[in-house]
C-alpha cells in the first residue's frame, strides 16, 4: 500500500536536504545526520564519537548547558543525539511556533560548539555513571558480550558508548581533534518533517550549515567483518538470576547483498512474527519464554542475524538446544512455500506502518542516504519482498547462515548454568565466563 | 422513528443503517487542533468512538475493557493480566494461532496491556484490513475457548514474564514493593502481573468466570482511529457486535485506602551497581483537579535537567545518575513516585537529604513564572508528540474514555494546565508532598551487603514506621 504523501529532496550548499510537509500536528521534526559513526573511534578510545556528539549539543554556541536546557524547555523543544556504527546524528522536535530560536540552537550545536573542557569533564563523569547503571540491563549485557565474541577483529565488536576502560582513556584533546576532522559539510544529510514548507526548510538548512566548513569527513572503510570459526559460548555471570537472557548470533548480510531481501524474508519465517517457528515452538507450545525472536538488522557492512529468548534458568539449556536444532533444520531443510507466502504478505502489508507518518518517511529517507543505499531502497521494498522465490529464500539460508560458526551469549548465574548450557550446544569450541561488572564489557 | 443525533450529517448516515443494530450518536467532540471524535452507543451498551484521520492508509482498532487488577481478589491476583494473554488463543471458529496468523498475514500488528483500572487490546492494521479486524475482535469477545492446555501454557509464559519484568528487574521489583507497602487495604496493593503463587494456581474455571463476568459489550469501548469510512465502520461494528448480549456487571468491591499517617520505609538488597531511592507520596485520582496541578508541579520540579531536583542531584552535586518522576494516572488516588539512582558510592541517604530540602523549598517558596512556563511547554510537547501515530491517538482516547469517561480529556487537561498558577502549585505541594504520608524504598547493593536478603516482594529487609 503506497503512502499518500512523499518526501521532497533538495540540496542546500551541496548538502542533501529531505523534507516532508504535514500540518497534522503543530510540530516540526529535524535531523542532521553525519555519515561518520562510532566505527571510526580511535582504537582503545571507543566512545569518542558519541562524546563529541553529546558535547556539541551541550556547548552549542558556547552557551552553558543549563541555559541550553532552559531555552529548549521554554520553546517546547527537545534535542537528542545518537551515535551508531555508521552515523552520528542530532535530532529534535519542536512546537512549530518556536522553530526559529530552536534552529539557532541546532545551528550552534552543529556549527560552533565550544567543546568546553569543564563540560567535557562533567559529561565524561555522567557517561561513566550511565555505563555502570547499564549493568542493570541484562539484555544489553548479553548484547555487548555477543558482539565482542562475534567480531573480535572488527569495530562492530564495540559499542558506541565505549566501556569504562575506553572512556577513561578519552581526553579533551581527542574530542577537539575528532571534531576538527568530522565537522565538515561533506557527509551531512539534513531532514525535516511536519509543519514546515519546503522553502522554509531550505532556509533552516542554510542556517544550520552556515558555520560548518566545507570538506569531506572521514569515511568508514572497515569492510565486512569476519566471524571466528566454530561455536562459542559466553556466559555473563550475574548473581541471583531467576531468568536468563540468551542471544545467538550468526553472520548475516548487508542491505546491498543481492540475497539480502530473500534472507530477510526467511528470517521473518523463522522469528519475525508471532506465528513464526521460534515463537510457536518456544512460547506457544512450551511456555518457556515470553518472547522468541529472530532479526536481521542492516548496516553499511554485514551485520549478524540474532536470535533472542529469555527463559528461566531451569529452561535455559533446553531452550538453547531447541533453538540450535530449529536453526539447523531451517538451514538444512529450508522454509516451505506456504511459510514464504505468509511472510511476504505480512511484510509487504505491514510496511504501511513503516511509512505512516511524515516523520517516519523522512527518517527512512535520511537513513537511506546515511547508509549510502540506492535512493529507492525503501520505495522498492514491497516490490523486492514480493518477488522473492522459495528457491532464493532457501539458497540464501544455506549460503549465509552457517550454524557451525556462531556465538551463544547468555546472561545468568554461571554456577547454575554453565554445565547444562555447555552440554546443550553440540560441538561447542570454547566457553568464556565474563563477570557482569567487567571494565571491558 | 427519528434517529437520535444532533449532528444532521451523522443523523442521515445512521438512517441508512439496519435499525436492529443502529447505534445512538452521543456526541461530537473536538480532539486537538484538527481532529474530531464521534461517540456512539449500541443498544447492548457497547461504546464506539471513531476518529477519521486519512493522513495514511492505516488504522488503529482498540478495545478497552473497564476491568483491571483492581477488580481482583486476594489469592486470585494477576487474573486480568493472564486473561489478556488468553484472549489471543483459540475460539469456536478459529484454531490455535489462527487469530494472530490471519492478522499478521493482513499486515496487522497486535498488542495488549493490563493495568490497575483497565485491560486494552490493540490492532494496528492497513486500512483495507478493517473487515477482518472487526470480525476477529468480535469473534474473540463472544466465542473464546479456554482449554486446560491453553491456560497451563499461558501460566508458564506469564510466570516467565514476571521473572523478566519483576524478579530480575530492579525497577519492576522496587515498584512492586513500593505499591504493596503503600497500599494495605485498596486493591492497588497487588501488582497487575499478580503474585507468583496466584499465577501458577489459576484453573480454566477461574478464567471462564472472569470472561463471562467482565468481557461484555456494556463493559467495553471500541476506539477506531485512521483511514476508514464512518458509514462502513458503523455498519460492520453493528453487524459483528450487535448479537452480543449485555451482562449484569458486578458491583465493584474496592476498599478505599485509609489515610497514611506515618512514613513507611522498606529496604531491599539487589545485585545492582548503585543504590536507589524510591519515594511514593499520596497522590490524587486522575479525575481530580489537583491531579493536573500535581502533574505540572512534578514536571517543573523533577523532569528535565533545569528542574530543581535534577539540577542539584545530577548537575551540581553529581551524586545521582538519574531522576524520574511519575504521577499515577489512576481512577482512585495513587502515588506520586520519585525515583533517584545514586552515582558511584553515594548513598540513598545522601539523595534523600537533597530531595527533602528541595521538596520543602517548593512548599515554602513559589516556583518562578519561568519554571511554570517551561513545565507547561514540556507537557504540551509531550502530548503532541504522543499523537503522531493513529495508535498514539487511539491510546489517548481509549485511556481517558475508560478511566474518566471523557475521551478528549487529554486536551481538556492541557487547557487546565495552561490556566494553572504558581499558587495552585504551591497549594498542591503543601497538600501532597507530606513526609508522614509517604512510602520510601531503598535499594542496597548486594555485593556490599552482609547476609543479604535478596528475595523479592513482599520480602522486605527492614521496615520502619507502619509495616506493610
Amino acid at each position: 500500500m503506497k503512502a499518500k504523501h512523499q518526501v521532497e529532496r533538495t540540496e542546500v550548499n551541496g548538502v542533501p536536504v529531505i523534507v516532508e510537509t504535514s500540518h497534522a500536528l503543530p510540530l516540526v521534526n529535524l535531523i542532521v545526520a553525519r555519515t561518520t559513526g562510532s566505527v571510526l573511534d580511535p582504537t582503545g578510545k571507543e566512545g569518542t564519537m558519541r562524546i563529541l556528539s553529546r558535547l556539541s549539543r551541550r556547548t552549542a554556541g558556547g552557551r552553558p548547558l543549563q541555559t541550553i536546557e532552559e531555552t529548549l524547555d521554554r520553546l517546547g523543544g527537545s534535542i537528542g543525539t545518537d551515535a551508531s556504527f555508521s552515523s552520528t546524528s542530532l535530532s529534535g522536535t519542536v512546537i512549530a511556533r518556536s522553530l526559529s530560536p530552536f534552529v539557532e540552537l541546532v545551528a550552534d550545536a552543529m556549527g560552533c560548539p565550544s567543546l568546553d573542557r569543564t563540560e567535557f569533564d562533567r559529561l565524561k563523569r555522567e557517561t561513566r555513571a550511565e555505563i555502570i547503571d547499564g549493568r542493570d540491563n541484562d539484555r544489553a549485557l548479553a548484547h555487548r558480550a555477543l558482539r565482542r565474541a562475534m567480531y573480535p577483529l572488527h569495530p562492530y565488536a564495540r559499542t558506541a558508548s565505549g566501556t569504562l576502560a575506553t572512556l577513561a582513556r578519552i581526553e579533551h584533546e581527542d574530542i577537539v581533534k575528532c571534531d576538527s576532522s568530522v565537522r565538515r559539510r561533506g557527509g551531512l544529510i539534513v531532514g525535516m518533517s511536519g509543519s514546515i514548507e519546503l522553502s522554509q526548510a531550505r532556509d533552516v538548512a542554510a542556517r544550520i550549515l552556515d558555520a560548518i566548513p566545507e570538506g569531506i569527513a572521514p569515511v568508514d572503510q572497515s569492510g565486512d567483518p569476519t566471524v571466528p570459526e566454530g561455536r562459542k559460548l559466553v556466559i555473563v555471570d550475574k548473581p541471583e538470576r531467576a531468568q536468563t537472557q540468551i542471544l545467538i548470533g550468526l553472520q548475516g548480510t548487508k542491505p546491498v547483498d543481492p540475497d539480502h531481501t530473500a534472507l530477510h524474508v526467511a528470517t521473518t519465517v523463522f522469528g519475525g512474527t508471532f506465528s513464526s517457528r521460534l515463537m510457536q515452538a518456544i512460547r506457544v507450545e512450551r511456555g518457556w519464554s515470553y518472547g522468541a525472536y529472530a532479526s536481521l538488522p542492516i548496516d553499511r557492512y554485514r551485520q549478524m542475524m540474532t536470535l533472542w529468548t529469555f527463559p528461566s534458568k531451569d529452561d535455559a539449556a533446553a531452550c538453547t538446544k531447541l533453538e540450535l536444532d530449529l536453526l539447523d533444520q531451517l538451514v538444512s531443510v529450508g522454509i516451505t512455500q506456504k511459510e514464504l507466502d505468509f511472510a511476504k504478505k505480512s511484510l509487504v502489508r505491514s510496511h504501511a506502518f513503516s511509512i505512516d507518518t511524515a516523520a517516519k518517511r523522512m527518517g527512512m529517507a535520511v537513513d537511506t542516504a546515511t547508509l549510502g543505499l540506492p535512493m529507492d531502497f525503501y520505495a522498492q521494498y514491497e516490490e523486492r519482498v514480493a518477488s522473492v522465490t522459495l528457491d532464493e529464500a532457501n539458497l540464501a539460508l544455506r549460503t549465509r547462515f552457517d550454524p557451525r560458526h556462531l556465538v551463544v551469549s547468555v546472561v545468568g548465574t554461571a554456577s547454575d548454568l554453565r554445565e547444562r548450557l555447555q552440554d546443550s550446544i553440540p560441538n561447542v569450541m570454547s566457553v568464556d565466563v565474563v563477570p557482569h561488572d567487567s571494565e571491558d564489557l | 422513528m427519528p434517529v437520535p443525533s444532533a449532528n444532521a450529517k451523522i443523523g442521515r448516515l445512521l438512517e441508512k443503517l439496519d435499525p436492529e443494530v443502529r447505534p445512538v450518536h452521543e456526541a461530537t467532540l473536538g480532539f486537538g487542533p484538527s481532529l474530531t471524535l464521534e461517540r456512539f452507543r449500541f443498544s447492548n451498551g457497547l461504546t464506539l468512538i471513531c476518529c477519521e484521520d486519512h493522513a495514511a492508509p492505516v488504522l488503529s482498532y482498540h478495545t478497552w475493557f473497564r476491568v483491571g487488577s483492581r477488580h481482583e481478589k486476594v489469592g486470585k491476583t494477576g487474573l486480568a493480566h493472564l486473561f489478556e494473554h488468553l484472549m489471543f488463543g483459540e475460539t469456536e471458529h478459529l484454531g490455535p494461532g489462527e487469530y494472530d496468523h490471519q492478522l499478521e498475514e493482513a499486515g496487522a500488528e497486535t498488542n495488549a496491556s493490563t493495568w490497575l483500572d483497565f485491560t486494552q487490546y490493540t490492532v494496528n492494521a492497513p486500512a483495507n484490513a478493517l473487515p477482518l479486524v472487526v470480525c476477529l475482535e468480535a469473534e474473540r469477545l463472544q466465542f473464546l475457548s479456554l482449554t486446560d492446555k491453553q491456560v497451563s501454557t499461558e501460566k508458564d509464559v506469564v510466570a516467565n514474564e514476571r521473572r523478566y519484568r519483576v524478579d530480575d528487574d530492579i525497577e519492576g521489583a522496587t515498584s512492586e514493593l513500593l505499591w504493596s507497602t503503600a497500599f494495605q487495604k485498596h486493591s492497588y496493593h497487588w501488582p497487575t502481573i499478580g503474585w507468583m503463587p496466584d499465577i501458577l494456581g489459576f484453573c480454566p474455571e477461574d478464567c471462564t468466570q472472569f470472561y463471562k463476568t467482565y468481557y461484555a459489550p456494556n463493559n467495553a469501548t471500541v476506539v477506531v482511529v485512521g483511514d476508514f469510512s464512518l458509514k462502513d465502520l458503523l455498519s460492520r461494528v453493528g453487524k459483528a457486535y450487535g448479537p452480543l448480549k449485555s451482562a449484569k456487571l458486578p458491583i465493584e468491591d474496592v476498599t478505599p485506602e485509609p489515610p497514611q499517617v506515618e512514613e513507611r520505609r522498606a529496604e531491599v538488597v539487589k545485585p545492582t551497581p548503585t543504590e536507589k531511592l524510591v519515594l511514593g507520596y499520596r497522590g490524587p485520582a486522575i479525575g481530580d483537579f489537583d491531579h493536573v496541578a500535581l502533574s505540572v508541579l512534578s514536571e517543573a520540579v523533577c523532569s528535565g535537567r533545569p528542574s530543581r531536583l535534577v539540577k542539584r542531584l545530577v548537575h551540581e552535586l553529581e551524586i545521582a545518575a538519574d531522576v524520574r518522576v511519575f504521577v499515577g494516572p489512576f481512577r482512585d488516588p495513587g502515588l506520586l513516585e520519585i525515583t533517584v539512582t545514586a552515582r558511584d558510592d553515594h548513598t540513598a541517604e545522601e539523595l534523600l537529604r537533597v530531595v527533602d530540602e528541595e521538596l520543602e523549598r517548593v512548599k515554602r517558596e513559589p516556583l518562578t513564572e519561568d519554571e511554570l512556563e517551561r513545565a507547561l511547554a514540556r507537557l504540551e510537547l509531550g502530548l503532541l508528540a504522543s499523537l503522531e501515530t493513529v495508535d498514539g491517538k487511539a491510546s489517548t482516547v481509549g485511556f481517558y474514555e475508560t478511566v474518566l469517561g471523557r475521551p478528549a480529556a487529554a486536551f481538556e487537561r492541557l487547557e487546565t494546565m495552561q490556566r494553572m498558577t504558581q499558587s495552585d502549585l504551591m497549594r498542591v505541594a503543601r497538600k501532597f508532598l507530606v513526609k508522614e504520608a509517604r512510602t520510601m524504598i531503598i535499594v542496597r547493593r548486594a555485593l556490599e551487603a552482609e547476609n543479604a536478603d535478596t528475595s523479592t516482594c513482599p520480602a522486605v529487609k527492614a521496615l520502619e514506621g507502619g509495616a506493610a
